[in-house]
């Protein structure tokens, strides 16, 4: 996938149960392009996501975080999603005040029926990663090398 | 001594003369000659309390000591607390979040004009608008003898840091972290800071590993930035206690001035109001 001269950023994406991770899946099933840079990871709800969890993810080497969750109104348990806005409208301006820049963080409405809309804002959201580069935070993982074993014959 | 001072000390004499607490929480003076959170749990000690400008600490803390009852069937112990109008804020939180009772707790409230640390004001009492607690059982210190504070909170600091470019704020945090030697002083000392186990020793899940490394201090510090989102009291206790010196208020006054702006709350106002990131209004669209 990656190629020398073209940044593939790795990018995780929380996709709420109910609205979010099956407008995903009509996505896929109605064989809609989007880049594979996001791994998803499906939550029962945008309210689920701690914003440890998006501190963790860039920690351990994202260099993009994406929650989609329910439209406002829509949510499968009446609130989460707007628990989850008043979160991430936080958590947007403390990155930010801390140097990361906000456009890694991104927090949308997909739902069930918007297949289009999210090859859309995966599409979208890649391409903002791939020009901001690897974040600055991660870990400088050095690639485990265990060290050679002798074979005994 | 003081007029405050022993004002403090009949207080603390009378609670525990007339059996109204177990312990009194307040100051005395160390053998280094710096005040020191003191428990006094007898009238006849209440002698040893002091009030001078370094009583820099938040007491409310110790409140989390006392919320249990200390076997089966016994009474939860009751305390009275010396606090300056931040760390009644503190208790506004505490009882908010259901974490004291106030029937439990005595609240002696001194009149505060800003304390100090090694004899500069300190930067939170600078721009501090308190003078009288908002919550107390006995005010201490005459109303008169504080000054008002001469103008509102314009959260200087955080602006000047906003104007930075991206990078230098990335590279400003990047170094002043990267000075933090984990000791988690900070989180020892603050009120709101009272998870059974916290997210930074936590082995299971695996938040963060003990590495001194740069990421896992961002991560740390971040995390507790936001573990008090909506809910520091600005008692500006952990930079107190910071053996580093990193400018941790900076983060929680960010967040204290987005929270003010976005949902016109302040924390420790009214024990009744929640937390801004404990309520919604579905109303609202948060540029996100």
């Amino acid at each position: 996938m990656a190629s020398d001269s073209v940044f593939e950023p790795k990018i995780v994406g929380f996709l709420c149960n109910w609205c979010s991770y099956a407008g995903a899946d009509l996505a896929g099933t109605s064989r809609t392009p989007y880049p594979q840079n996001v791994r998803i990871i499906r939550v029962p709800c945008s309210g689920r996501v701690d914003p440890l969890f998006v501190l963790k993810a860039f920690q351990d080497g994202a260099d993009g975080v994406m929650i989609l969750g329910c439209h406002p109104g829509d949510c499968h348990y009446q609130q989460g999603n707007y628990f989850a806005q008043r979160r991430y409208a936080l958590m947007h301006r403390l990155l930010e005040f801390t140097g990361v820049e906000t456009a890694r963080l991104h927090v949308d409405w997909v739902s069930a029926s918007e297949g289009q809309k999210f090859a859309q804002v995966v599409t979208d959201f890649t391409e903002q990663v791939r020009a901001l580069g690897p974040v600055a935070i991660k870990r400088q993982r050095e690639a485990a090398v265990l060290p050679a074993q002798e074979v005994v014959a | 001594m003081t007029a405050v001072e022993q004002e403090i000390r009949d207080a603390a004499r009378r609670y525990l003369e007339q059996g109204e607490v177990n312990c009194v929480i307040g100051y005395e003076r160390g053998p280094t000659g710096k005040a020191r959170p003191a428990f006094i749990y007898k009238a006849e000690d209440a002698d040893r309390l002091v009030w001078s400008s370094d009583c820099n600490l938040n007491l409310v803390s110790y409140l989390h000591n006392y919320k249990h009852a200390p076997r089966r069937g016994a009474p939860v112990p009751k305390v009275a607390v010396v606090v300056r109008p931040c760390d009644a804020r503190a208790i506004n939180l505490l009882l908010h979040e259901q974490q004291i009772q106030r029937e439990n707790v005595k609240v002696i409230g001194v009149a505060c004009d800003g304390s100090e640390v090694d004899g500069q004001v300190r930067s939170a009492c600078q721009v501090c608008r308190d003078r009288i607690p908002v919550i107390y059982d006995v005010l201490v210190g005459s109303e008169q003898a504080v000054e008002a504070p001469e103008q509102q909170d314009d959260y200087a600091d955080v602006v000047q840091m906003e104007d930075l470019a991206e990078g230098e704020r990335l590279e400003y945090w990047l170094q002043e972290f990267d000075r933090c030697i984990r000791c988690y002083a900070c989180r020892q000392v603050c009120p709101g800071c009272y998870c059974f186990e916290c997210v930074a020793e936590q082995v299971d899940p695996h938040w963060t590993s003990i590495a001194m490394e740069v990421p896992e201090k961002y991560f740390f510090h971040l995390m507790r930035a936001f573990h008090l989102a909506g809910r520091c009291v600005a008692c500006d206790a952990c930079e107190a206690v910071c053996p580093m010196g990193i400018p941790l208020s900076k983060l929680n006054r960010k967040l204290a001035k987005e929270v003010e702006a976005l949902f016109g709350y302040r924390t420790g106002d009214d024990p009744k109001k929640a937390p801004p990131l404990a309520t919604f209004d579905p109303q609202e669209r948060l540029r996100l």
